[in-house]
């Protein structure tokens, strides 16, 4: 398509402001490690939770989800929206204790709570494979998706186009730190919603306006067996394994980035960079509803609109579902596709900059720093932090030539953490748990992952695959799979944790006096001369979050395609929950000092 | 009003005014036009709830 002159003014004039707003904060930036990578500890709730959420919303995002909607119907999101249970588990168990920890980074965690040359250890490779390899599968992933976009949209590789717009991004990242990336990444969310929602609104009037749609979306499901519309998949007579175990294990054991059970990557450093512990919990609890309800409506109307107006796309590849999002953009009239294409740039600049402001605080906090050069001056740190990140950003670069494609960039992440979760949610309230229990659950869910590529047909894998279709499930590979790997996972990282010594106490005693979790702190708690109470408050508040988001969720959607009595259930529903939500909230001791 | 946040409250304002005048000139249809003026709207109002936002 050819863009008209307002629409290029648009795009400049974004640029400039996006660009502007992040190198205002170089000077600050500069100041300390604190500030590079935490923004001085100094973020409100409103900051770190959009922050958490743009850096999600990422240029290939409302493609995939446009690629599960074409090809599963709405109920296909459950995929991704399994995780809001870990979500809201997040926000009321560990948000709190990770503001408390008062780390740098979630690796540096493994300097607090574990002790002896296995914690050394698993604190430098942490560091370097957060750092490197997933850092460039997830930066090359997401560069992928915007030559997609820029190819379709424009008919052109876009090269030129994306390196200048990653050299921007890295530019002012690097010189900003993380206050230039939270502070872009206010706007960057906020161009990116505008941006959807005008696809969105521009498609459904293409497909006939909502009645139309909802119409033409039913008469397609009717005709392919399928009901695109339902929020639920349908069960008929054999339950489907993937929602089973969307439903009741990947949220807790598959360590994804923005959805880590207990929090890491970027949402537990925007965790670290809230002013107190309640601000931690109101900005995740602020993402979460964020990015469970608000983002995904946009995209999912766009996707059955396309199914609509785009003949055949619903007997297409993969790719050819997902690129059913960029092309609908050939309907927008002129001055409008502007903010749109500077949307994409929007989504896609806020995860880029997130990325290698996270991958090189790791480099430098968990690598550089306590292995190659301590003590030297924050300065430095800084100077060499700039470098790391300048670092990061050219091999993701790099990477994104090697990498096949963006779902083969996620997948591969998936499934070589699928099975840690667990132990990452137990080592804040477990004792026991040592260096060498994350050791052995890395390991295993590597090695499970690895080798069940190379030998997908394989006896374990026919013989779960049998039992599970004997106890009346519908199955599918990666169902089969996640369940393998989380099975021999936690097998072996709780043989580990029994089989190696615990750590050592006065370490265990220090982290307890400074984090204050609640749990199974027995002997340590006895050398603390009392234990810190786990609350139960906190399970009140998980359970009434989630019922908040899911039927808030559901009442958005009802809305949307004008049921409007069922609607306003849910949504009065989701309003009192987080009415009771808030109370809850409200109540909880944040800084554990009672 | 926060040094820090004068940045973000200008850049939200800064594209609230664009998005307005798209909206009224270029916008074809009624929906559209609502669409984007309201999301005009909503980025003068969270960028004026930036710059009032307290320390």
């Amino acid at each position: 398509m050819k863009l008209a002159a307002v629409d290029w003014i648009f795009i400049v004039w974004y640029f400039i402001l996006s660009i502007g707003i992040g190198l205002y904060y170089s000077k600050r930036a500069g100041k300390s490690i604190s500030e590079y990578f935490l923004s001085g500890r100094s973020l409100p709730w409103w900051l770190l939770g959009t922050s958490m959420v743009a850096t999600t919303f990422s240029s290939d995002t409302p493609l995939a989800v446009t690629g599960i909607v074409i090809k599963d119907g709405v109920s296909g999101n459950w995929f991704w929206w399994n995780f809001m249970l870990g979500g809201a588990l997040t926000v009321l168990f560990f948000a709190h204790l990770w503001r408390r920890a008062e780390v740098v980074t979630e690796v540096e965690f493994i300097d607090i709570r574990y002790s002896g040359r296995p914690a050394r250890f698993l604190r430098g490779f942490k560091a370097l494979y957060l750092g490197i390899p997933v850092s460039c599968i997830t930066f090359g992933w997401v560069t992928l998706a915007m030559v997609k976009i820029i190819r379709i949209t424009f008919g052109t590789s876009g090269i030129t186009a994306l390196a200048v717009c990653l050299g921007l991004t890295v530019f002012y990242t690097t010189l900003s730190g993380l206050w230039g990336v939270v502070a872009t990444d206010m706007l960057l969310f906020g161009v990116a919603m505008a941006g959807s929602i005008i696809l969105s609104v521009v498609s459904v009037e293409k497909a006939g306006g909502i009645g139309a749609l909802v119409e033409a979306v039913r008469a397609a499901g009717a005709g392919a067996g399928k009901d695109y519309l339902s929020v639920f998949p349908p069960l008929g007579q054999a339950l489907p394994l993937a929602f089973f175990v969307a439903l009741f294990v990947q949220w807790w054991a598959v360590y994804y980035p923005g959805a880590e059970p207990g929090g890491g990557g970027w949402i537990a450093q925007r965790m670290l960079a809230g002013k107190s512990s309640k601000h931690a919990v109101q900005g995740t609890l602020w993402f979460t509803i964020a990015h469970y309800v608000i983002r995904p409506w946009p995209w999912i109307l766009t996707a059955l609109a396309a199914l609509v107006v785009l003949p055949g796309i619903a007997g297409g590849s993969a790719g050819e579902m997902e690129a059913a999002y960029p092309r609908m953009i050939a309907f927008l009239p002129k001055g409008v596709a502007g903010i749109v294409i500077a949307s994409f740039f929007a989504a896609f600049m806020s995860t880029i900059e997130s990325i290698v402001n996270l991958s090189g605080s790791f480099l430098l906090n968990d690598f550089y720093r306590p292995f190659i050069r301590k003590n030297a001056s924050e300065r430095h740190y800084v100077a060499a932090s700039r470098v790391l990140v300048l670092v990061v950003s050219l091999l993701g670069a790099g990477f994104s030539y090697v990498l096949g494609s963006v779902k083969m960039g996620w997948q591969l992440v998936m499934e070589l953490s699928a099975g840690i979760g667990l132990v990452l949610l137990l080592r804040w309230y477990w004792w026991r748990i040592n260096a060498w229990s994350e050791i052995a659950a890395l390991s295993a869910s590597a090695a499970t992952a690895v080798y069940l590529k190379i030998f997908p047909e394989n006896a374990l894998v026919r013989g779960l695959g049998s039992a599970l279709e004997r106890a009346g499930f519908r199955i599918d590979a990666w169902g089969v799979s996640i369940l393998l790997i989380v099975a021999v996972t936690t097998a072996a990282w709780i043989a580990a944790t029994f089989l190696t010594k615990p750590d050592d106490p006065q370490k265990l005693l220090a982290f307890y006096r400074k984090v204050r979790p609640g749990g199974f702190w027995g002997p340590v708690a006895r050398m603390n001369g009392g234990a810190y109470r786990l609350q139960a408050a906190p399970f009140v508040g998980w359970g009434l979050a989630v019922l908040m988001i899911l039927f808030l969720l559901l009442g958005l959607g009802k809305v949307i395609f004008m049921e409007w009595g069922a609607g306003a259930a849910y949504l009065a529903a989701g309003g009192l929950a987080a009415l009771l939500l808030a109370k809850v909230i409200a109540k909880i001791d944040w800084e554990g000092r009672r | 009003m926060k040094k820090e946040y004068r940045p973000m409250a200008l850049g939200f304002w800064g594209v609230g005014l664009p998005l307005l005048l798209f909206g009224i000139f270029f916008c074809r249809t009624a929906a559209q036009r609502a669409a984007v003026i309201l999301l005009a709207a909503v980025f003068f109002l969270v960028g004026t709830l930036i710059y009032r936002a307290k320390q």
